[in-house]
């Protein structure tokens, strides 16, 4: 249900020559509930989009539950991708279609039965709280409850590995502690979860570990840490 | 997981054909247009065709025979001439024949009574291919006995000849028909790759959460390759309802006033629009398939 994740060395330069991560090594054990903290540009955002395999490694190894990231076909992509709930910053929901379509879409784009996606994504919005507001439209929603529409889509398929990239960046106190507590329940459940943020308040909040990233570089990677006080934010 | 798959990529389909019915409604009919022109063409050649078949059915050599040649002689010759390889058949036409012909057809026909037979013996030759009608000729004339052919090899094979027009209007029409589908095909695919080229454009955040959540691309191309075939086969059929009718009310205008310049039958018409219907599901396939290859393969600016 969880997986393992594997940072060797990893290096990423873009084709501009900006460097999004320099030699990062860690480990991430199956379960494990961490936070990743930075400024703005630091490398969260690369160091989850190679979980994902939006971006490969220029040197090094990036392994998911034993899977070369850097190495993996079309189709294992596909796979991978399967196996990995994102959540945006800014949701990325379609706003052509209501909450249950957008959660729908993505289980149903994944090759899943139109029964099971039917008997499934009553489940994902109630996890979430939003069964009432199924027929709406994203844009008829507030910020926290569109967000919380994008992990119903991102967690409908128990995914065992749960990206979360600025999740909060955009909502209230309140909004923000809601979705950390869901992101903390499928935790519980037995998914790994990684957690981008620069919002010392959440971290804080949940004392787990915090792996802070500084010009591409791991800064302190503290098993149940706050937010460093000499890591910049914006 | 097959069936899911068709599942999905239907209610995709069908859901933005929906959506975007204006564009749908543009596509197909200007798909429908130049189908139209294509089926036109199409119908134009097959007619051409025709024509040319039946004309070339037509063309046949006449063989006469010297007068001082027994009847069994003659018979022999006409055996072994029917047995050439390029022979399609060889009918001995005997002289009693002939001139009772001459008699019921000539208008001044009192002219020829109390007359003798004047004609030779003769043979109708008709060969398989009408571009071997100058070999045929020759050989006739090769024939012991044979004391005349008509038309001769020279005739036959002139520049000028009716065989040989005959001929290179059969090899122009062809030719030019290729020419002419190969264009057509050429702007119906354009015109399809482009509507779904736009509906790529306007869908991006459709197919980025697709990618996203692991969609194989066999299932994020789907619904565009469908929408392809709907666009190409909806406006085959349309221009099927335009085509056949007209074909139709044609012949029975020709029927009546040109016997020569008769049509294709209309039975010729069913697998005339079944081809139509699969060229335009081809062809939207193709349009779509160059949209959707090229979409996927580059890396858009909105992944970041």
């Amino acid at each position: 249900m969880s997986v393992r994740v594997e940072f060797n060395d990893v290096t990423v330069i873009y084709p501009n020559g900006a460097r999004g991560l320099s030699g990062v090594t860690l480990t991430l054990e199956e379960g494990e509930f961490a936070f990743l903290v930075g400024p703005t540009g630091h490398g969260k955002s690369t160091f989850l989009k190679l979980l994902y395999a939006e971006e490969v490694p220029t040197r090094g190894q990036v392994l998911v539950s034993g899977w070369d990231v850097g190495r993996l076909s079309p189709g294992r992509v596909a796979q991978l991708r399967r196996r990995v709930g994102v959540i945006f910053q800014d949701f990325r929901l379609l706003p052509h279609r209501t909450v249950w379509e957008n959660v729908a879409f993505a289980l149903h784009a994944t090759g899943m039965s139109y029964r099971a996606v039917l008997r499934s994504v009553p489940n994902a919005l109630a996890e979430v709280g939003l069964l009432d507001k199924a027929d709406e439209f994203p844009s008829r929603l507030s910020a926290g409850e569109q967000q919380r529409v994008a992990i119903a889509r991102a967690l409908a398929r128990r995914p065992p590995l749960i990206l979360a990239d600025e999740p909060t960046g955009n909502l209230d106190p309140r909004s923000s502690r809601q979705i950390l507590k869901l992101l903390l329940q499928a935790n519980e459940r037995g998914a790994t979860v990684i957690f981008a943020s620069h919002d010392p308040s959440i971290v804080n909040a949940a004392r787990r570990r915090v792996i802070a990233l500084q010009s591409g570089q791991v800064h302190s990677d503290t098993a149940r840490g706050t937010y460093p006080d000499d890591l910049g934010r914006d | 997981m097959i069936w899911d798959a068709i599942d999905f990529i239907c209610r995709e389909t069908v859901l933005q054909l929906k959506r975007e019915r204006l564009i749908a409604l543009a596509t197909v009919s200007t798909v429908a247009l130049v189908l139209v022109m294509t089926g036109a063409l199409a119908l134009l050649l097959i007619n051409l065709r025709l024509w040319t078949e039946r004309l070339s059915a037509e063309l046949v050599v006449h063989a006469y025979f010297a007068p001082d040649r027994s009847r069994e002689e003659v018979e022999a010759a006409v055996q072994d001439i029917a047995t050439w390889a390029d022979v399609q058949s060889a009918v001995l036409v005997t002289k009693e024949q002939a001139w009772r012909w001459l008699q019921e057809n000539l208008s001044s026909s009192d002219l020829l009574r109390g007359m003798d037979n004047p004609l030779p013996d003769g043979v109708r030759v008709q060969v398989r291919n009408p571009s071997h009608i100058a070999d045929v000729a020759r050989r006739l004339a090769e024939v012991p006995g044979v004391n005349d052919v008509v038309p001769s090899a020279g005739e036959a094979s002139g520049e000028r000849g009716f065989v040989k027009t005959v001929i290179r209007a059969r090899r122009a029409v062809t030719l030019g028909g290729a020419i002419a589908y190969v264009l057509l095909a050429g702007v119906a695919i354009f015109i399809v790759h482009n509507t779904i080229r736009l509906a790529l454009h306007t869908r991006w955040r459709e197919i980025y959460v697709m990618q996203l959540v692991g969609a194989t691309r066999g299932l994020i191309a789907g619904p565009f390759l469908l929408e392809g075939i709907v666009h190409g086969t909806l406006g085959a059929a349309l221009a099927c309802c335009v085509l056949v009718p007209a074909h139709m009310y044609l012949r029975s205008l020709t029927a009546r006033a040109a016997p020569f310049f008769l049509l294709a039958p209309d039975r010729a018409l069913l697998p005339f629009a079944l081809y139509l219907l699969a060229a335009g599901a081809v062809l939207g396939l193709l349009g779509s398939g160059v949209s959707v290859r090229r979409f996927l393969s580059h890396r858009p600016e909105w992944l970041g």
